[in-house]
């Protein structure tokens, strides 16, 4: 049996980071929680998660940035919104879930090979290039780069899908992406600058 | 304009309040420039103004120095006008040559820059120096109290208060929606912490109302109509028709037992529909009056359709075995009509109580999905020895392994149903952790079910309260911290199969849990009454934005209403549970009485006249006032004001095409030149 320091001490809090949170729109009323709960009890993946999402609202209003950018809650978190509708002080915890996620991703704290984070990155990224998704790629880059073996046991069900025409590896585009490029690049400078 | 002939000496006193207007209004500076102002004969600056020496102060200057006007600049008037008129009454002036100027709360408790503060200050003052020049004296009228009070409601708010007054000698008129007085309290089984039985505590006191000399008793009534002003209302009540006569029904209950329906076949509201009743019915066995009462809508006896009136046609269908039951007394009258009543009463106490939030509202707890949900209301029928089950708890839906029908093993209580949540309300109920630890010891008493509550905080500040949690946690109720994320029947494993899942985070052991139960009890929260808009537009009151109606001061007048003579007890107010309804009751009653003891009450004389010379007889005037002070004498073709109508709320002066209507303490020279006292300042 291996027994851990459970205990937090001051110096494991990053000061601030609970109001800077708070501070991004949409995420204000975290400072209303009242801890009831509500929120884990209709979270349909909370009974996966390390912290449940009541104690990731805990842990961000306490400044525990750590714990939280690295918890596995976040990548767990699937968007069904059940947390949001169901709040009784109206805060918008799946919002808050996508700004730590953001914020993992930025601090490349987050779990490299989970499928999550990867398709994020690469839808983001996808739409970026081409204005458009092709699920195709999308779902084989997710494999490739989080779990290749898995990847190629499907392939006798990529090839069927190739074979019916459900499967293909045309990426898809839009016209104009040098328009594209220009919108992209004004708003990552935005996001820079707000990020700064 | 005599004002003007004799020479004016205006004193003026500014208040520090201690560091409440000192630590951010210079305060010695203000006075020394007051002092340069035209009319102005002393100016001082002093510690409290509103303390004795700081009253004998002004006393002694007026007589020393022969100031005829004097402004004090302390804090609001509503605090202490009253403080200061007196003292320059008791210096030998007319109490309204008197100004004061509001330099805290609105000036040093809401700024933060001293020098700017000090500024305002002078100009406040200098408007007031300006004002005070032009007042005028005046005399406070008296009006005589009627010694009569209307008590709306009949819940234990209103039954305490009708007692109390009614037990001094008043005369009560006490009025009543539902056919029997006793409110929520009389549904109640046992009540929290001492668990003594709420009918035994109540419906004594319940007969005491019906038999009191004192107290006429409008059971099956609703007011419709209240006119007048402190000490003088005149009130419409609609007694609506019960098809029985009161006076006649002796309620020995023959009439039921006889009625052509052998079976109850009715959903009984008194029992929140899990019992029924017949056409012909009492609410309940110690209704208060014993008198039955015939529902129309149900009884053969009445056609569907309805009078012009409204009124439900009376048929000749029915074999009417309940009036040949009835023999002698002859109580039952088919052809009895709603009718209007009119009382003179003084004052009035408004106790008009709350209802239960609607389950329904809140979806994911499944109520009216799943029939073993249940509301607290419900239970607390479904426990009582004279509820619907004779006490006994059984649910809706399923059968034991022998076939009767199913006794819980397991009960969960979800605590704070539509309370302290921004989509539904967002106050606490105050009463729910109670009645629901309550219903805890009451079902494991009647059935020994493993008992379960789900709190978000458990509030328990009363006395013996705590007591009580502590005794439910002795007897091994499971208190689980967090609030419920839903009620499913969804089994995902054997031991769930049939029954109703929580599914909860506890939040005290971190995890996630889903526990199965065979009842769930919705601790539902408190609600004001639906028509209460209405109520409060009757009664001119006002209430906040959570509607609950508005106590004049939340700490120092929590029974009056912004409204002489109208007071409020019970729920009416705010949730509240049945010691400080009492003690609430208690306290109206008591200002009822001070009115009454009294016997009369002064009235500001800010009240408005008419030029009569200057009038032109338009009469645009007349029906824009509120209180209907307005009337026309078509002899002269002029409008006159009954001042003892008049609040002295302007509207008339503003809407004056000729501009022939003043107002005491704001006619045009009073407010103009305060306009350019604030103005003026450089």
């Amino acid at each position: 049996m291996e027994i851990k320091r459970t205990i937090k001490y001051e110096a494991d809090r990053v000061p601030g980071f609970g109001r800077d949170v708070m501070s991004v729109p949409g995420c204000e009323a975290l400072e209303h929680c009242i801890q009831c709960g509500t929120c884990s009890g209709v979270c349909p993946l909370s009974i996966y998660m390390d912290y449940t999402p009541r104690q990731v609202m805990e842990l961000v209003r306490s400044d525990f940035k750590n714990e939280v950018l690295q918890s596995h809650t976040i990548w767990l978190c699937a968007s069904c919104y059940a947390c949001t509708t169901e709040c009784p002080r109206q805060i918008r915890i799946t919002d808050i879930m996508y700004e730590l996620k953001q914020r993992a991703i930025k601090e490349e704290v987050y779990p490299k090979r989970f499928p999550i984070p990867v398709l994020a990155e690469e839808f983001t990224k996808m739409v970026h290039d081409y204005g458009r998704i092709s699920e195709t790629w999308l779902v084989t880059k997710m494999y490739l780069r989080t779990n290749p073996m898995a990847a190629l046991g499907m392939a006798g069900l990529g090839m069927n899908l190739m074979k019916t025409g459900r499967f293909s590896l045309k990426q898809d585009k839009i016209e104009h992406r040098e328009e594209l490029a220009k919108i992209m690049e004004a708003v990552d400078h935005e996001n820079g600058k707000a990020k700064a | 304009m005599s004002a003007k002939k004799e020479e004016l000496r205006i004193g003026f006193y500014v208040c520090h309040c201690g560091h409440n207007i000192a630590a951010m209004v210079d305060c010695a500076v203000v006075a020394r420039y007051v002092e340069t102002l035209p009319g102005v004969a002393l100016s001082r600056d002093y510690k409290y103004m509103c303390s004795d020496p700081g009253q004998e102060l002004i006393q002694q200057d007026i007589r020393e120095h022969r100031l005829n006007r004097v402004v004090v600049a302390s804090c609001s008037p509503l605090l202490h006008e009253h403080t200061f008129r007196g003292a320059v009454e008791a210096g030998g002036l007319n109490p309204f040559y008197f100004h004061m100027v509001n330099i805290r709360e609105h000036d040093s408790w809401v700024h933060t820059d001293r020098g700017e503060a000090t500024e305002k200050a002078k100009a406040l003052a200098r408007a007031a120096i300006q004002r005070v020049a032009h007042h005028k004296a005046l005399e406070i009228k008296k009006v005589e109290i009627h010694p009569d009070v209307l008590v709306v409601g009949g819940g234990i708010a209103g039954i305490h208060a009708a007692m109390t007054l009614a037990n001094a000698g008043k005369k009560v008129y006490l009025v009543e929606r539902e056919p029997s007085i006793g409110g929520h309290m009389a549904k109640f089984d046992k009540t929290f912490p001492t668990l003594d039985c709420a009918a035994c505590i109540l419906t004594p006191k319940m007969s005491e109302v019906g038999s009191h000399p004192n107290i006429t008793l409008w059971t099956y009534s609703e007011v419709t109509k209240v006119d007048g002003f402190v000490g003088n209302y005149t009130v419409q009540v609609k007694r609506k028709a019960r098809y029985v006569n009161e006076d006649l029904c002796t309620g020995c209950q023959d009439c039921i037992s006889h009625c052509v329906f052998k079976e109850p076949k009715f959903a009984d509201d008194f029992n929140e529909g899990l019992g029924k009743r017949k056409p012909i019915f009492i609410p309940f066995p110690q209704a208060t009056p014993q008198a039955v009462l015939i529902d129309p809508e149900v009884c053969l006896n009445f056609k569907r359709n309805k009078n012009p009136d409204g009124s439900p046609v009376v048929g000749d269908k029915c074999k009417k075995t309940c009036v040949e039951a009835c023999g002698e007394k002859h109580a039952i009258d088919f052809t009895q009509k709603d009718t209007l009543q009119e009382v003179k009463v003084g004052s009035i106490i408004v106790c008009t109580g709350f209802k239960t939030y609607d389950a329904g509202r809140s979806p994911a707890y499944g109520y009216g999905n799943y029939k073993n949900v249940y509301t607290a209301l419900e239970v607390e029928r479904l426990v009582n020895a004279s509820g619907p089950t004779g006490g006994e708890v059984i649910l809706r839906e399923g059968k034991n392994a022998d076939g009767s029908p199913k006794t819980p093993k397991s009960i969960g209580i979800i605590h704070c149903v539509g309370s302290r949540d921004k989509k539904t309300n967002l106050w606490c109920s105050r009463v729910c952790c109670m009645y629901s630890m309550k219903l805890a010891h009451l079902l494991r008493e009647h059935t020994g079910a493993e008992m379960y509550n789900f709190y978000i905080d458990m509030r328990t500040p009363g006395k013996g309260y705590e007591e009580f949690y502590n005794k439910l946690l002795e007897e091994g109720t499971h208190f689980i911290r967090g609030r419920v994320g839903e009620v499913t029947d969804w089994a995902m494993t054997p031991e769930e199969e049939g029954r109703l899942v929580i599914r909860v985070e506890d939040t005290l052991a971190g995890v996630v849990r889903r526990i199965p139960v065979d009842m769930v009890v919705l601790a539902t929260g408190l609600e004001p009454q639906a028509d209460a808009g209405e109520v409060r537009r009757l009664f001119n009151m006002s209430c906040g934005g959570d509607g609950w109606f508005l106590e004049r001061h939340p700490k120092l007048a929590p029974v009056s209403t912004f409204t002489d003579g109208v007071f409020l007890a019970g729920c009416c107010q705010g949730p509240k549970d049945i010691p400080d309804t009492v003690a609430q009751a208690g306290a109206a009653a008591a200002e009822a009485l001070v009115l009454i003891d009294k016997g009369y009450i002064e009235q500001e004389p800010n009240t408005a006249h008419i030029l009569e010379d200057e009038c032109s007889g338009c009469k645009s005037c007349i029906p824009l006032c509120p209180y209907t002070a307005i009337l026309f004498d078509e002899g002269r073709k002029k409008a006159y004001i009954n001042e003892a109508l008049c609040k002295g709320c302007g509207t008339c002066v503003g809407s004056c095409p000729s501009a022939s209507i003043v107002q005491n303490l704001f006619d045009d020279q009073e407010i103009f030149s305060e306009i350019e006292g604030v103005l003026a300042y450089d």
